[in-house]
């Protein structure tokens, strides 16, 4: 069921049930203290009547009389105090009635109280009240007062009271329900944008927000609601992008492995079904050699990348700088022996954290390149200092617009120079990672022919 | 017959050089796009006959070069990894001839580049093997001189080898692309033909049998041939 049909009958039956219990007691309560009223009423009458017959009846010595003539007198009392509501007994017979109505038990002692005793009789549709009372007549306590008297309008006013009651609080139990339906469905129509706004969500279109701007719970919920979605977007966009990565790095990576194989492939097939001069012969043979070192550099540095896109093996511990600096220049040593070059380093770091190895290999990949990029003879500066570690080379640089582009998986500035000097465009993407899981970033400057400055920057990470 | 090798690794270009020079062509090896675009200019190379083609060269871009390539009216076959339907659609829709994605086989290179030069009417005319010349025009064949007759199948099949010459074929390809598919297993027709040419055209030493594999029409003077 929905909430606003719940929360409205729950509304509308407690309304109901609540006003009619206290509407009824009411109607109730104020039913009998009419009628106590107008009993007690009636009872004073009684008693005055009973008082006033009672000195008559002693006044006059009618023991005397006549029965005819006692008759008479009887008569003339009672009419005296309106005839049509009294009868007179004595003992069990009945002296005078001028009611309309047969008293079927005269001699009842109910009748014949010292306090007046009343009950209430329905005959046909009317009620009578009828109500007896001992005379305090001197010298005899047989003769009674029974009052007769139809209080049908009593209860008529009861009925009417409360019929009129009953339509007041329909009326205004029914303006309470749709009062409430109405508020419950305003307060409820957030809900119903929320839901959207998640339908939309989870159908895709992840930029779409709830539009509540209320103040209330449903408001904040809203709030809530639409910081999650922009959660869920951000990571979203940040996983498509970084599948989106993958895929083009997977792309290059079979690109650039289809090379080697082509090669490989063509020269096997020349070797086994073409017909070679010597020369030729050997040429190919040498060529399978060097494409399958070039598909094991591609693979081992792609694992050393893939590695660290999972590894959890990454020990970090405090090491010299120094030292560091050490470990690099001399696993460089043969390459710049090789251009005749130097390689200058100076430390103004103490120690750092880090991954010894990891770090050792970003350095040599950028002294590697350093040394490829630079002309025999000159000079590479590695420097470290505040926040720092800085490689420079006076070589022959990057070109402005593809400095953004180094450090992708597969990226060479000179393709056809890259694969001579041995590279295969993993290298600064390797460094990149590095960096990134020592917290760092990598910062390339550079100048065409001038030299090119790598720097590994322990950022405000 | 000159043929333009336009291909930026060095490894590849000279595996493709090596065989075209062997089947018979001369070859012309550009490592750059902005280099073909220099040498499409000059006489020489602007006469080639076909030109071979890697998409992705550095400078100007294999299908940028389809330009300066048709201004030269010279057929392109497009040679390069990348194996996605959108790219071969460009390429042919660009005016490329054919479309083949490495790594290729020797033959299917020769095959596809013999075939381009037939339909675009620069098929050689005659093959020349020692003292042996087929006239593909006049689908004659003459030893020093001297018409021999062959057979069609015969024919077919010489020309099949020497077009791709020093290049092995198996029997099965021999068989799939000169009888139809219909003879595939039934390779004792090769081995008849082949010894027929053999017997014919004294050639027993030029077509040699490849073990486990097929035949061969070897001729290695092939860097004095035009």
């Amino acid at each position: 069921m929905k909430l606003w049909i719940k929360m409205s009958a729950i509304t509308a039956a407690v309304l109901l049930v609540s006003t009619g219990i206290s509407g009824a007691a009411v109607i109730y309560h104020s039913a009998r203290y009419n009628k106590e009223k107008t009993i007690e009423n009636y009872e004073q009458q009684l008693n005055v009547a009973a008082y006033a017959v009672s000195r008559e009846l002693e006044y006059e010595p009618f023991q005397n009389f006549s029965e005819a003539t006692a008759n008479a007198y009887y008569h003339y009392v009672i009419e005296k105090y309106d005839a049509s509501m009294y009868i007179l007994i004595e003992g069990e017979q009945v002296l005078c009635n001028l009611t309309p109505y047969e008293l079927n038990n005269p001699g009842d002692d109910r009748w014949g109280g010292v306090e007046a005793y009343h009950m209430i009789q329905k005959l046909d549709n009317r009620y009578i009240l009828v109500m007896g009372i001992r005379m305090p007549v001197a010298g005899s306590d047989e003769y009674k007062l029974v009052l007769v008297r139809d209080i049908s309008k009593i209860y008529k006013d009861i009925r009417a009271q409360a019929f009129f009651y009953v339509r007041i609080y329909l009326a205004a139990v029914l303006m309470a329900v749709v009062l409430v339906f109405l508020m419950i469905k305003k307060a409820l129509a957030p809900l119903r944008e929320l839901q959207r706004a998640a339908q939309d969500i989870s159908e895709g279109r992840l930029e779409r927000r709830a539009k509540v701007h209320t103040s209330d719970e449903i408001g904040d919920m809203a709030a809530a609601f639409n910081g999650m979605a922009a959660q869920i977007e951000n990571q979203v966009t940040e996983l498509s992008l970084e599948s989106e990565r993958r895929r083009q790095m997977l792309g290059s990576l079979t690109h650039e492995m289809k090379t080697p194989m082509t090669s490989i492939m063509g020269y096997a097939d020349s070797l086994l079904h073409v017909n070679l001069k010597k020369d030729q012969k050997e040429s190919a043979l040498q060529h399978i050699y060097t494409e399958c070192g070039r598909l094991v550099r591609i693979s081992s540095k792609l694992m050393s990348l893939i590695g660290m896109y999972d590894n959890d093996s990454i020990c970090m511990e405090e090491v010299y700088v120094d030292d560091l600096f050490s470990a690099v220049a001399e696993m460089e040593e043969n390459n710049l022996k090789k251009k005749n070059m130097t390689l200058s380093y100076s430390c103004h770091m103490d120690k750092k954290i880090m991954d010894k190895d990891l770090m050792i290999s970003l350095l040599t990949n950028i002294v590697d390149n350093a040394v490829k990029a630079s002309k025999t003879g000159s000079d590479i500066i590695m420097e470290a200092k505040e926040d720092r570690i800085t490689v420079r080379d006076f070589g022959c640089g990057i070109p402005e617009d593809e400095i953004p582009r180094v450090t992708e998986a597969f990226y060479m500035v000179d393709k056809a120079r890259s694969r001579k000097a041995g590279g295969c465009g993993l290298g600064l993407a390797l460094c990149g990672k590095i960096a990134e899981l020592h917290g760092a970033e990598l910062e390339i400057t550079s100048k065409e022919g001038e030299g090119t400055e790598v720097s590994v920057i322990w950022g405000n990470v | 017959m000159r043929i333009l090798v336009i291909e930026d690794d060095t490894a590849i270009s000279e595996l493709i050089c090596m065989n075209l020079q062997a089947a018979g062509y001369e070859t012309e090896a550009i490592f750059d796009g902005d280099a073909a675009e220099a040498a499409l200019k000059n006489e020489e190379s602007g006469s080639a006959a076909l030109a071979l083609v890697d998409v992705m060269l550095p400078g100007k871009d294999g299908f940028e070069l389809m330009e300066d390539l048709q201004r030269a009216q010279i057929p392109v076959i497009y040679l390069t990894a990348k194996d996605d339907v959108i790219s071969k659609v460009h390429g042919l829709k660009a005016g490329a001839e054919d479309y083949i994605v490495k790594p290729f086989e020797v033959l299917e290179l020769l095959v596809r580049i013999e075939k381009v030069l037939k339909r675009t009417g620069r098929g050689r005319e005659k093959i020349v093997i020692r003292d042996v010349v087929i006239d593909l025009k006049e689908h004659s064949v003459l030893k020093n001189g001297e018409k021999v007759n062959l057979k069609p199948m015969e024919y077919e099949l010489l020309v099949t080898l020497a077009q791709s010459k020093n290049v092995a074929f198996s029997r099965e390809e021999l068989l799939g692309r000169l009888w139809g598919v219909d003879y595939v297993g039934e390779t004792r027709t090769v081995d008849v033909h082949i010894g027929q040419l053999r017997k014919k055209l004294d050639f027993h030493d030029v077509i040699r049998t490849i073990s486990k594999h097929g035949y061969r029409l070897e001729d290695m003077e092939y860097e004095a041939m035009d």
